[in-house]
């Protein structure tokens, strides 16, 4: 078991720059979950942890050890690809111990793995089977075994659910989660799903254009959001902004108007009379008619309902749409006009620059 | 779908017209094979029949030739030949798809002249080296000609299907500790099977079939591969209808009978090798 | 064809596990993967190839040695008459040869090929097999097989004609000199009209199903969604076809050895630069063998390669535009 620790990582194809000085720390038996938009480098990163890839510079160290120069099976590491990467030529009993046989592992040590991590994964009926003859849950499960008979420090899965159907996810999910509390192992993960993410993570990294933009647990991110990008990338359907401007402040209190927003109160920071702000509210922090400090008013054009809640689509002032969740059997009909509230504690306020404040 | 029975019907026509424009020689050559001299030419379309029926071709081209030492030298000429093709093709590709080196995208293209230029015009040079190197008259000449121009299309062709094979799985190998060269044996190569199929159809039956480097590089009896030993048996027995006849099938059954049982694979690694 | 393998779209980096191998081991390991190959292809194919140029430059004197002499064989064999005259004859008719083949056989593969990717057709497989069946067999045994069938000894083409009324047409094709090339020519056309066809008819293979129902739903029939829709798009690949064609065609020898011997009768009607190159080569009947202006032959011919293939490369490949589905 071993902690990880990734010091300024750089990494650039020609004057493409796909990584940017990457820091970042995970404690032993930590669940670090990546997650980021397609192309945001986290796949890249993923690979560099592995020795797949090599950075253009920065340091990796794998427990106390600088793993640079190391090949992928000298680092103590075991990765899940997304496509499985199951060897199509060997059953499921020889894709578990293929690997095993290099790194000179006893032939009867490799029959006790396999049977353990069959025994864990279920597996036990399928070792004689061959890939072709899996369903896809199957085959993510015998990928996962595959990784857990090499006892590895580190277990790496690079988007692992992407290719399953939606239950099979949420099942598979579970059943990561379950083998982390079983194993105790570091894992870091890649998905650019957020609701895998959160459910999974000790910590999330978010990562946008080759740049970490915020480290937390996953309410951390999900209530404090670090900055624009994050509050934008994590919650569904996504945050609503509005742009605003500080109109006067009197005492702790600021009151910011936008051409949107009828009136906002927020706690005083460093900001001055003319401060330009982004306002950022959730869909399921906007109620319909009830007073609060930030309300906005708007005209309903669609309303899209999934049972539990419904999403109102509302065109604002500024003729852009914002979404509001709706409880309950009470939905506006298009083309009425509503006006809706949030408390204070529920609005981001966000300065030029796009940071929290 | 042709939803006009008239219209399918002429397509079916044209296509049967074709297929025995295609066949009927074939049949022809075979079917007289079997027959009397006076019933091939009395009635040349006529099937062999009780009374026109004879072997006496076949048993004169097993007398006069050695029918059998040429199948023999052919099978082992193709064979031999195809298996290194296959493999040093196969470990060439995986080599330039997979490690990225100064100079390999050169010599990428130095290998892929070869798929253009036709290695008979060395020919000369071919049979001087030959002859230095006392590999004149022998089988092992052939198989080291045949390799060397059978690998330009293979290395193509198979970096074609190594492409395919998903990057993931040298990946994983990677991770599990698998050395470099036991990934592309055992994980690569097993892989590779289906493109042998493609690799067959363009580097096999040109050797099969090739009458010039038999006919400059062999000079014994012994050497002579079916298709040489065929045309010179053909060209010395030419008034023989009979013997002619019988030796041509004897160089078609083989070949007929191989390709009829592997047509799927072959026309579809042809379809597969081929080129958008 | 898909690009070649020496073309790469994106400069990849060296990947992490060649990076943290030890230089003298990655060289091993490339040794042992590119070596043979690259041992046997440079040995047995580009090294005769150069010293076969090399070897043109050379002529033999009476004692046997080796002496150096520029261009002088290339002069002679594009000058003087007695060398000239079959060379020139035989640079024409191997162009006849070739056009037979694009004029023949390419337009009945493109013919083929349409009928048989017609959706809802059935037998294809078995029409496919039969007709691309004479590709699989050696040109010595399908030569010999028609100068049987085309024979007066014989008689079987005569009567096939008469068989439908036009036995008048009957002439002994191989033996006259204004016909034989030409049916020598047709006689490859017809071993290797498979080549074209299943090249084409994969290529049809290929485009995809909802394009053509998109051109049936706007109306067109199956002649015009050929002629407008499919021929288009497989255009680069009949130019591969056409490429190929040329080079088997200026490369071809086996055929016409075997049907009219080295001699390419009759009077060197049917002669080609393979032959030619052949005679010169290793001679004929009373004249020796001449290596180095056997070797100054091989070189022109592969200069005439060399300049289609260049021709096509640089020019129509760059012209036909290929579409991504």
């Amino acid at each position: 078991m071993a902690g990880l620790h990734i010091d300024k990582i750089n990494k650039s194809y020609g004057p493409a720059r796909v990584l940017a000085d990457i820091d970042l720390s995970i404690v032993d038996g930590e669940f670090v979950v990546l997650v980021g938009p397609s192309g945001c480098g986290k796949s890249t990163l993923l690979r560099m942890i592995a020795g797949l890839d090599a950075p253009t510079s920065g340091d990796i160290f794998i427990g106390n050890r600088l793993v640079n120069a190391l090949a992928p099976a000298e680092r103590k590491i075991a990765m899940v690809f997304q496509s499985y990467a199951l060897y199509p030529h060997m059953d499921v009993r020889k894709n578990m111990t293929f690997g095993l046989k290099f790194t000179g592992v006893e032939p009867s040590e490799r029959e006790r793995r396999v049977a353990e991590a069959a025994r864990m994964l279920r597996l036990e009926d399928l070792l004689g089977r061959y890939p072709r003859d899996l369903s896809g849950g199957q085959r993510q499960r015998v990928a996962i075994g595959r990784a857990i008979v090499r006892e590895p420090d580190v277990f790496l899965f690079d988007e692992p659910l992407s290719n399953l159907d939606a239950a099979l996810r949420v099942s598979t999910r579970v059943e990561i989660a379950r083998l982390h509390r079983l194993l105790g192992a570091t894992m870091v993960y890649v998905t650019h799903d957020q609701i895998e993410a959160m459910t999974l993570a000790d910590r999330i990294v978010v990562m946008n254009q080759g740049q970490i933009e915020q480290v937390g647990k996953p309410l951390e991110l999900y209530y404090t959001p670090a900055n624009l990008f994050v509050a934008g990338f994590i919650g569904s359907p996504a945050m609503n902004f509005f742009p605003a401007e500080v109109e006067s402040i009197e005492g702790d209190k600021v009151r910011a108007k936008g051409p949107t927003i009828a009136r906002v109160t927020l706690p005083a920071g460093s900001l001055t009379r003319g401060s330009k702000l982004t306002i950022g509210v959730r869909p399921e922090h906007l109620t319909a008619g009830a007073p609060g400090d930030f309300s906005t008013t708007g005209a309903v054009e669609l309303v899209e309902r999934l049972g539990e809640a419904s999403y109102a689509h509302v065109r604002r002032a500024d003729d852009k749409l914002m979404v509001a969740e709706i409880r309950g059997r009470d939905t506006p009909a298009p083309g009425q006009t509503v006006t809706f509230s949030a408390p204070a504690e529920d609005v981001h306020v966000f300065d030029e620059a796009g940071r929290r404040l | 779908m042709l939803n006009q029975p008239a219209r399918s019907l002429g397509v079916h026509i044209i296509l049967i017209a074709y297929s025995a424009l295609a066949l009927g020689p074939i049949l022809l050559v075979v079917m007289n094979s079997f027959k009397a001299r006076n019933a091939i030419f009395g009635a040349p379309l006529a099937p062999p029949n009780a009374t026109t029926f004879s072997l006496v071709g076949y048993a004169k081209v097993f007398k006069a030739s050695l029918i059998g030492t040429y199948f023999a030298n052919s099978l082992i000429v193709t064979l031999v030949s195809m298996f290194l093709v296959l493999l040093f093709g196969a470990m060439a590709a995986w080599a330039l798809t997979e490690y990225k080196f100064r100079g390999s995208t050169a010599l990428a293209l130095f290998l892929s002249i070869g798929i253009m230029v036709p290695i008979r015009l060395g020919s000369v040079a071919i049979l001087k080296m030959m002859r230095a190197a006392g590999l004149n008259d022998t089988l092992t000449a052939l198989i080291l000609v045949y390799v060397a121009q059978g690998l330009p299309m293979s290395i193509f062709i198979l970096s074609e299907f190594v492409q395919q094979i998903p990057k993931d799985l040298r990946d994983a190998a990677r991770c599990d500790g698998v050395p470099e060269t036991r990934i592309f044996f055992e994980v690569i190569a097993p892989l590779l099977r289906p493109a042998i199929a493609t690799v067959a159809v363009f580097t096999i039956v040109p050797i099969w079939n090739d009458l010039w480097f038999p006919l400059i590089l062999t000079s014994s009896d012994s050497t002579h591969t079916i298709t040489l030993g065929v045309q010179q048996f053909l060209g010395q027995y030419i008034t023989d209808w009979n013997s002619v006849l019988a030796a041509l099938s004897m160089a078609i059954l083989p070949v007929v009978a191989i390709y009829v049982i592997f047509s799927r694979q072959l026309i579809s690694g042809l379809t597969a090798g081929a080129v958008k | 064809m898909r690009g070649s393998f020496a073309k790469r779209t994106m400069a990849e980096p060296l990947s992490q596990v060649v990076a943290s191998m030890p230089r003298g081991r990655f060289l091993a390991l490339m040794a042992l993967f590119l070596g043979p190959a690259v041992a046997i292809y440079t040995l047995f194919s580009i090294y005769p190839l150069i010293a076969t140029m090399a070897l043109s430059t050379y002529t033999t004197d009476s004692s046997g040695a080796y002496q150096f002499v520029g261009l002088v064989n290339f002069v002679t064999l594009l000058t003087d008459a007695v060398w000239s005259k079959p060379f020139w004859n035989a640079a024409w008719n191997n162009l006849v040869f070739f056009a037979v083949h694009m004029l023949v056989q390419n337009p009945i593969g493109i013919a083929l090929a349409g009928l048989l990717s017609l959706p809802g057709l059935k037998l294809k497989s078995l029409y496919r097999t039969v007709i691309f069946l004479p590709t699989m067999l050696s040109v010595v045994i399908v030569g010999f097989s028609w100068n049987l069938i085309l024979s007066p000894l014989w008689g079987v083409a005569e009567g096939a004609l008469k068989a439908v009324g036009l036995g008048s047409w009957f002439a002994p094709w191989l033996g006259l000199p204004s016909t034989a090339l030409v049916t020598l020519a047709l006689i490859s056309v017809w071993q290797f009209v498979g080549i074209p066809m299943m090249l084409i008819y994969a290529a049809l293979l290929n485009i995809p199903d909802e394009l053509i129902d998109a051109a049936r739903v706007d109306g067109l029939g199956h002649f015009r969604i050929f002629w407008h829709i499919k021929l288009p798009l497989v255009l680069p690949t009949i130019g591969l076809v056409s490429i190929l064609t040329f080079v088997g065609n200026f490369n071809a020898f086996d055929l016409i050895y075997t049907v009219k011997g080295a001699l390419a009768g009759p009077n060197f009607a049917s002669d080609i630069l393979g032959t030619f190159f052949y005679r010169t080569f290793f001679g004929f009947q009373l004249q020796l063998g001449n290596p180095t202006m056997g070797a100054a032959v091989a070189t022109v011919m592969f200069f005439i390669i060399l300049a289609g293939v260049c021709l096509y490369l640089f020019i129509v490949q760059r012209r036909l535009r290929r579409y991504a589905f």
